[in-house]
């Protein structure tokens, strides 16, 4: 997973405008649909996606290399003086998750932490069956990771023997497979395959997250080096508008950033 | 134990040890063709990859590879060739001639992770092609020199002696001799090896995948970025969220390389038949 | 320094004749463009001698800083590799490294060579037809299939084994021995091939059954070859990146059992290439040096080893 470099900004190509977006593979399911709808309907520009990672998009953004730099995660101390301008699109939860078949139902943020930082090594020690735990983390890439890190992990470490996959589905896929697993993933992705468990009580749903009783929410961020100009502000007004927030956002799982506004939040 | 029953046990943990290596090859085909088979369709191979689960086909991952490839082999053969006929043809046992040897062994023993480090060291960082096919095929030709360099010499050592003496006694000169009678008469052969080579290239993934870079894009001119077909299998299997596309792409990616294998055989027996 | 009019080794002999006379057979222009052509040929040739450079100097210009931070006793030495804490000791990778080696040649090496023998002594011809196009094609396999089959079938079935979630030295070694059978069986079986068949005949001539043949005639006789061969395999091995990446579990810890996840030079390169900067991105270059350095060094012993055998016939 690489960081994509492009011969500059907004390029023009044979006729042709390119706006770059990379980072986060947890907003590829808005940048990838909203990008492509936004090719269709301006001619002659075509919206250009990957996912590497949220540092890998905030990186690239700050060395020029892409437009927008797509991030679930803030910014960290020595990288607020890049001098990226933040647009958030939409809210998420992480979801910490477990196999369907694990009766492991609820968690308190404590127990969340000791499990991953390798504390707590079994299922018996917060009420489930006498089963090893596993641990799935994601890649220092991810800003999935980063989030986790810092609003639940706090100052603890996560677990060095942790298995670690680059991807979110791959997580889902091994916990969904293995009785003991254990991983977080954004609430968007959650499916059926395996079951988001309750922390401090409360059930991760839209209502929880907009409520803020849900603990584990993040924003997800757009970034661009400086205001947004040019068919970049176009894209991003077009995300941030209700054809795209209320479809695409909504379908992906996450949370329009406009849900909250009516909370002063 | 007599040495009679020693060998029955022997002979018979050989020929499992054969079999199960037809076996492996096998599991791995069967598997791949029966999960990816029904995703193959005209879409699947014409289209682009969209929406939210990389629904849709892998066109452009398929241009990509085809490109890519063939952009190398493009850079490389007149090299790699050309090196072949000098130690071939020229070169005089030596300290130069076993530098060169090994540096080729070498160079074709480099990880291609390696490699691939160094082609975004180079191309990307100091030369500023930024992620683009032409960084990828120069990549991937030091890669694939040592491969056709060995092929071709190998071709070219195999044509006999006498054809090259019946030349010179014409009073041909060298170049001459090289160009008109030995290079034709190892002409099938080289082929041969050219096409292993490209399908060699056509498996590389860490290579291809720091240099021509991960975005999903149809590449017109060498200078614009793509996705190879094994990268996109990569990321769709680390991402795993959309498997059938995966196993798709698996297929289409075996069936390129059988290709160029059954070719290069198909070529290499036909060259057998007709010189007897 | 060859006479104007002759070439060294045109294959038109030690002509005395034609020396003492002195007679240009060639005019001067086309003298002029074989001596231009050869060297050209020449140039092409050094290439590869130019790409090797290249490459060890571009890595080591990306990668040489690390001797100065985290410094070389603490990058080769030491035994975290964290880039949140901002350490980069090797060693965990290394031991991930070498654990998978070993595994895979453990497992692939007598599958291998096993496969070499059948194919060389075994296999009737009809045999041959199938089992030696079957080894040919598996080096064809891309890597990625290899670890996308490594992940899709093999990691369950491993999980179920070792109770844990299947990503480790286990599977990877299975996967790794896959890949590098082709390589050890084609090399191996060209060594026992070169083994005169006189040999093979004369010990069938006093009574020997096929496997005291092999056994105490053939590899013995083959042995430098099969070496060679398993130097490569190991080399090919230690070089893996993508099917490691998919299967090992890439946690940078020291080994602690078949199931448990583990990391090597090369995976840790591609999981923290993409947003690697500064001294994190140097390290990695430094992973790169030592891949380098190892695969340079397993090809000298190889020509080392082969250049004994030859003085030795």
């Amino acid at each position: 997973m690489v960081t994509l470099t492009a011969s500059g900004c907004t390029s023009e190509g044979a006729g042709r405008t390119e706006v770059i977006v990379t980072g986060s593979t947890t907003l590829l399911p808005i940048t990838e649909v909203s990008g492509e709808m936004f090719s269709e309907e301006h001619e002659g520009t075509t919206v250009l996606v990957s996912g590497m990672g949220s540092s890998a998009g905030i990186e690239s953004v700050s060395t020029g290399s892409s437009d927008i730099g797509t991030s679930s995660r803030e910014l960290k101390e020595n990288e607020f003086e890049l001098g990226l301008v933040d647009t958030p699109v939409a809210y998420d939860a992480i979801a910490v998750i477990v196999h369907p078949d694990n009766p492991v139902r609820d968690l308190t943020t404590m127990e969340v932490r000791a499990i991953f930082a390798g504390v707590i090594t079994n299922w018996s020690q917060v009420g489930g069956p006498d089963l090893e735990i596993g641990i799935v983390n994601r890649d220092e890439a991810s800003g999935t990771r980063e989030a986790f890190l810092k609003i639940v992990m706090d100052d603890a470490q996560f677990d060095r023997g942790a298995v670690v996959l680059p991807g979110t589905g791959q997580v889902r896929s091994v916990i969904a497979d293995v009785k003991g697993a254990v991983g977080y993933i954004s609430l968007g992705f959650v499916t059926d395959d395996v079951r988001a468990v309750a922390i401090d009580g409360v059930v991760p749903t839209e209502e929880t997250v907009v409520s803020g009783d849900y603990p584990v929410q993040r924003v997800l961020h757009f970034f661009t080096d400086g205001e947004p100009e040019g068919v970049a502000r176009e894209y991003i007004d077009y995300v941030l508008s209700p054809a795209v927030q209320d479809t695409i956002v909504r379908e992906a799982g996450f949370i329009p950033i406009t849900a909250k506004e009516g909370l002063g939040g | 134990m007599g040495k009679r029953l020693t060998n029955r046990i022997a002979v018979g943990v050989l020929w499992l040890c054969g079999l199960t290596t037809v076996l492996v090859l096998g599991a791995v085909i069967v598997y791949v063709f029966v999960q990816g088979i029904g995703q193959i369709t005209p879409e699947f191979i014409l289209t682009a990859p969209h929406g939210v689960n990389a629904e849709g086909g892998i066109g452009p991952t398929i241009v990509a590879t085809i490109y890519v490839t063939g952009l190398a082999m493009l850079i490389v053969t007149p090299v790699a060739v050309l090196a072949a006929v000098y130690l071939a043809e020229y070169a005089v046992q030596g300290r130069l001639v076993n530098t060169i040897r090994f540096a080729a062994d070498t160079l074709a023993s480099v990880p291609s992770i390696v490699m691939g480090l160094f082609g975004f060291a180079l191309f990307i960082e100091a030369m500023g092609l930024g992620f683009s096919v032409l960084s990828g095929a120069l990549a991937l030709s030091f890669l694939m020199l040592p491969i056709v360099m060995r092929a071709t010499e190998e071709a070219i050592r195999a044509v006999p002696r006498f054809i090259r003496w019946g030349s010179y006694g014409l009073g041909a000169s060298k170049w001459q001799t090289v160009s008109r009678i030995v290079l034709p008469a190892a002409l099938p052969r080289i082929l041969t090896g050219l096409i292993l080579a490209m399908g060699r290239a056509v498996g590389e993934t860490a290579v291809v995948i720091f240099t021509m870079g991960q975005a999903i894009y149809m590449p017109l001119v060498p200078l614009d970025p793509g996705r190879s077909m094994t990268v996109h299998l990569y990321t769709l299997a680390m991402e795993g969220i959309n498997m059938d596309a995966a196993y798709g792409t698996a297929l289409l990616l075996m069936v390129m390389i059988l290709i160029f294998n059954l070719s290069a055989r198909w070529l290499a027996a036909r060259n057998r038949r007709l010189k007897g | 320094m060859a006479e104007p009019g002759q070439t060294p080794d045109a294959g038109r002999g030690t002509d005395p004749s034609a020396a003492a006379s002195g007679l240009k057979m060639m005019s001067r222009a086309t003298y002029l463009r074989e001596a231009l052509l050869k060297n050209l040929f020449l140039v092409c040739a050094v290439v590869a001698v130019a790409a090797v450079a290249l490459i060890f100097v571009f890595t080591m210009a990306r990668g040489w800083e690390v001797v100065k931070d985290p410094g070389l006793v603490a990058f080769l030495g030491g035994s975290e590799w964290s880039a949140t804490l901002g350490r980069f000791g090797i060693m965990p990778l290394v031991v991930g490294t070498l654990a998978i080696t070993i595994g895979s040649l453990v497992l692939g090496a007598p599958l291998a060579i096993g496969t070499a023998v059948f194919l060389s002594e075994i296999a009737s011809p009809r045999m041959r037809a199938v089992v030696r196009p079957a080894v040919e094609m598996l080096a064809g396999v891309p890597s990625v299939v290899y670890g996308f089959f490594g992940l899709v079938i093999l990691r369950p079935i491993v999980a179920e084994m070792t109770g844990g979630m299947g990503f480790g030295t286990l599977t990877a070694s299975i996967i790794l021995a896959v890949m590098i059978v082709p390589t050890i069986a084609t090399l191996t079986e060209d060594a026992l091939g070169s083994v005169p068949p006189g040999i093979r005949e004369a010990s069938y001539a006093m009574g020997a059954t096929t496997w005291q043949t092999i056994y105490k005639v053939l590899l013995p006789a083959a042995k430098i070859g099969i070496i060679d061969a398993t130097i490569l395999g190991m080399g090919r091995a230690i070089g893996e990146t993508m099917a490691v990446v998919m299967v090992a579990g890439n946690a940078p810890q020291f080994f602690k059992g078949l199931g448990a996840p583990i990391a090597t030079l090369t995976s840790q390169i591609v999981i923290d290439m993409s947003y690697a900067t500064g001294t994190h991105k140097t390290a990695l270059f430094g992973l790169a040096i030592i891949l380098f350095l190892i695969s340079m060094g397993l090809v000298a012993l190889v020509r080392a080893l082969s250049r004994l055998n030859a003085k030795k016939a």
